[in-house]
């Protein structure tokens, strides 16, 4: 009966047409389910980088002022027995990789084979076996594995490393000691096209990602107002893949790498060095920690390598023993002996004093917290990191602390801080082009140069002026051997009612006002400085008062001294 | 025992056995995993516990975007693979009918089968930049070697009979190679590419390692820098289900293209 029931071809097709139809629908409504784009970066903001500033603080500090709290109370707990690999012959194993600033510690071990005549041996009973491991990723999985107990990788990294290990309290990492800043071992080279960062907008950039290369050029472009997504990042596995895919492709505008790379590309003709580590010397740094449960079972270790540490880098110092070094990093990394001395230059290796200044001095533009905040946030708005943790999870600086007393590490001083001499704008702009230029727009009641004006009511008349000064703070910080212009600008309201003389002055007084409060707030040189008054030249947008009311911070390459 | 020597299994038997396996490992995972991250047998850092890899499915399948992700690698291996079985064939057939164009290759099958592939990413990126080509190119240049090899030696292994046979009934030389040397070795040069197409599927992960903005190397290599760890599990799981449908589908394929080749069975 039902076989008389016959559908036409006709129909059929109309079938087949409705169901593909519906299912494309389907599809179509669902794609964002069905085929997600995945983890976009989003917008880093100005104010995520102007620190968790509570409530504005309009005092200023005049003092180095230190954390209070202890270590241990705030440190997350470590749970269990230890997981780490038992101490054969008393032989703490340390991940290293290929780096000029691991200097002092094979200097104090004598190479990288464990040796009862190392200053670590003789001085603080303990052996050291450094492994070099040049990857990351493969470091972080030995020490998660507790095959490697101690490992240094650039502070801005740890965040990363902290999300993967944070699934186990022992693995969890305890930073104790800052070991360098790269001090012109990273760097940006770009074809000659490009003047300063903000030219980068649209163009390419091969880096290693999640690597300090990545956290170089993230903040290049964020003080410079760009977006990482306003940059096409081409990712290499590691930075000597970027500088050779760089000298290949020539639709590459810009690299960002390492020395020696650096420097051989830049003299290539065509190419550059925009900005290294020699100038923005206090942006990456080196920090040496320890697995949670080593730390906590083995805390005599930790000082002896902390104190090792202080050590050896005073007897480096001394030429003939920095040879030594060098020819003991030589050996290690396979390279020759002259070239591991001249890599030894790439970092600065830091004392006692610039440690405590690290970890502990809060008002250190560049001090741990800051570095750490920086970082994290920006992976996380980037999609790299679901979570980010305060500082104090990771910062462990009892063992700086506990040496504060302790001659000959209490006495020592800071030894990174060049002396500026005083220069005018003009003839620092007739000398180099800016490395980039940082706006901000700062509200100033009109006619007054007070940063911290207060309302009838008592509040702030700009009441980001502090999440501002914070931003403009670090970023000088991080520029340490660079020369910041600060140039104010007033909005053309008066213009036809006032002569420019007046508001000249005017802008110039606020532009002081800016780096008068930087200077005291963060202890910077005033010499660093270079002021000047731009009235309503310029303008951002004719008319827009609001957005050419501002102060403008550019960083200029130091002179050769 | 002698009698269980090579013999046949039921197939109840047999599948029993795979689940029995299976489930033996899931049990013995459970095992090692169990309690909270400090008591466990291995530490979560070593392996994480199941649950703790399905909890992170939603993940893998939303932030790392895992469907573009089998696209774009699907779509690179199809293209290398599909490069180097264009090139690789032909010149495979050639070699296999004139020997002196087999001589001439040999070298450089030689060399191209030989050399560690991980070691042709630096060459390939300075060759081919750091765009899509470089990632095709990776996996052409890793396969080529072995499906001119394989074609090679797949004509050559037609049997001399069928070739005299030909011979005697008058055939010109360009007969022989289109009526018999190709039609009889095909069976065996589509059975090497089955093979082959997993080998290629293997180095998507060495060929994502470079600026690849989605990928299952890529989400692996992602994974391992800055976690979550248990996506590398995952996309291990997935990867192995890819490669088995695919190679299930080449195989059904097969036993059509050449029905009898499988008669017997």
């Amino acid at each position: 009966m039902a076989d008389d029931v016959r559908l036409k071809p006709m129909a059929w097709v109309l079938i087949i047409i409705v169901v593909l139809g519906l299912v494309a629908l389907g599809l179509y409504q669902g794609r964002d389910y069905i085929f997600p784009t995945g983890q976009k970066g989003g917008e880093v903001s100005k104010e995520d980088l102007g620190g968790k500033v509570e409530a504005p603080d309009t005092t200023g500090v005049t003092t180095v002022k230190e954390y209070k709290f202890v270590p241990k109370e705030v440190l997350p707990p470590v749970k269990g027995a230890a997981n780490y690999r038992a101490l054969r012959d008393n032989t703490v194993v340390m991940g290293l990789n290929v780096w000029a600033g691991w200097a002092p510690i094979f200097y104090a071990n004598g190479g990288t084979d464990p040796n009862p005549n190392s200053l670590f041996a003789k001085k603080y009973g303990f052996k050291v076996a450094i492994k070099i491991i040049d990857s990351p990723s493969a470091s972080i999985n030995a020490f998660a594995a507790g095959d490697v107990h101690v490992t240094a990788w650039t502070l801005d990294m740890i965040p990363l490393f902290y999300e993967q290990l944070k699934a186990d309290s022992r693995a969890l990492p305890r930073a104790f000691l800052q070991v360098d800043w790269s001090n012109g071992g990273d760097g940006l080279v770009v074809r000659e096209a490009i003047k300063s960062v903000a030219d980068l907008r649209g163009k390419k950039v091969a880096l290693a990602q999640h690597s300090p290369s990545h956290y170089l050029l993230l903040n290049l472009l964020i003080n410079s107002g760009l977006q990482p997504s306003d940059v096409d990042f081409k990712f290499t596995e590691d930075a000597f893949q970027a500088a050779a895919a760089f000298s290949a492709d020539r639709s590459l505008a810009g690299c960002v790498s390492w020395a020696p790379d650096i420097y051989k590309l830049s003299e290539v003709r065509g190419n550059k060095l925009l900005v290294s580590t020699a100038t923005a010397n206090k942006l990456i740094s080196d920090v040496m920690f320890a697995r949670a449960d080593f730390v906590r079972d083995n805390p005599k270790i930790v000082d002896g390598l902390v104190r090792g540490f202080f050590d050896a880098a005073d007897e480096l110092k001394n030429e003939a023993n920095k040879k030594k070094a060098a020819a003991l990093m030589g050996k290690a990394y396979g390279l020759p002996a002259d070239e591991a001395v001249n890599m030894l230059g790439d970092a600065h290796t830091t004392n006692y004093a610039e440690n405590r200044d690290f970890f502990m001095n809060q008002n250190n533009p560049t001090n741990f917290e800051r570095y750490w905040e920086t970082a994290s946030t920006l992976y996380m708005k980037l999609g790299s990191i679901a979570s980010t943790v305060r500082f104090d999870q990771v910062a462990d600086f009892s063992f700086i602390k506990a040496l504060e007393n302790v001659e000959p590490y209490a006495s020592s001083r800071d030894e990174y801080t060049v002396t500026f001499t005083p220069k005018g704008v003009s003839s620092i702009k007739a000398e180099a082009t800016e490395i980039l230029t940082n706006t901000q727009q700062i509200h100033f009641y009109p006619n007054s140069s007070e940063l911290f004006y207060k309302n009838a009511d008592g509040g702030l008349y700009d009441p980001n002026a502090t999440k501002i000064l914070e931003e403009v703070g670090r970023l000088v910080g991080q520029f340490g051997m660079a020369r910041v212009v600060i140039e104010g600008y007033t909005d053309s309201s008066m213009k036809g009612f006032v002569p420019f003389d007046a508001v000249r002055d005017l802008s110039m007084s606020r532009a002081n006002a800016v780096k008068e409060e930087l200077v005291k707030r963060f202890k910077l040189q005033p010499n660093q400085f270079s002021v000047a008054g731009e009235g309503w030249n310029k303008e951002l947008e004719p008319g827009n008062h609001a957005l050419n009311r501002r102060v403008e911070i550019k960083v200029y390459p130091l002179e050769q001294q | 025992m002698k009698t269980a020597l090579r013999k046949g299994l039921s197939r109840p038997v047999a599948i029993g056995l795979q689940v029995g396996s299976v489930a033996a490992i899931l049990l013995l995972w459970f095992a090692v995993t169990a309690g909270s991250p400090e008591e466990r047998f291995l530490s979560p850092l070593t392996l994480p516990s199941p649950g703790e890899v399905l909890a992170q499915i939603k993940s893998l399948w939303f932030d790392a975007a895992l469907t573009r992700s089998i696209g774009w690698s699907m779509t690179r291996i199809l293209l290398g693979f599909g490069l180097a079985a264009v090139v690789g064939i032909p010149l495979g057939i050639l070699a296999g009918c004139l020997r002196s164009v087999e001589a001439w290759l040999r070298p450089i099958t030689i060399f191209l089968r030989n050399i560690p592939i991980a070691a042709l990413i630096p060459l390939t990126l300075v060759w081919f930049g750091l765009g899509e080509s470089q990632k095709v190119f990776f996996i052409f240049i890793a396969c080529v070697g072995f499906v001119v090899f394989d074609t090679t030696a797949a004509v050559l292994e037609v049997d001399e009979r069928y070739v005299q046979t030909a011979w005697t009934l008058g055939a010109k030389p360009q007969h022989v190679v289109w009526k018999v040397l190709i039609p009889l070795a095909l069976p065996a040069i589509f059975n090497s590419l089955r093979l082959l197409f997993g080998l290629a599927f293997g180095y998507i992960v060495l060929a994502e390692l470079i600026d690849a903005k989605f990928g299952l190397g890529y989400i692996i290599q992602i994974a391992q820098r800055r976690g979550p760890r248990e996506h590398i599990y995952l996309v291990l799981f997935v990867i192995t289900i890819i490669a088995f449908a695919i190679d299930r589908f080449l195989f059904w394929l097969q036993k059509k293209l050449f029905p009898y080749m499988f008669a017997e069975e």
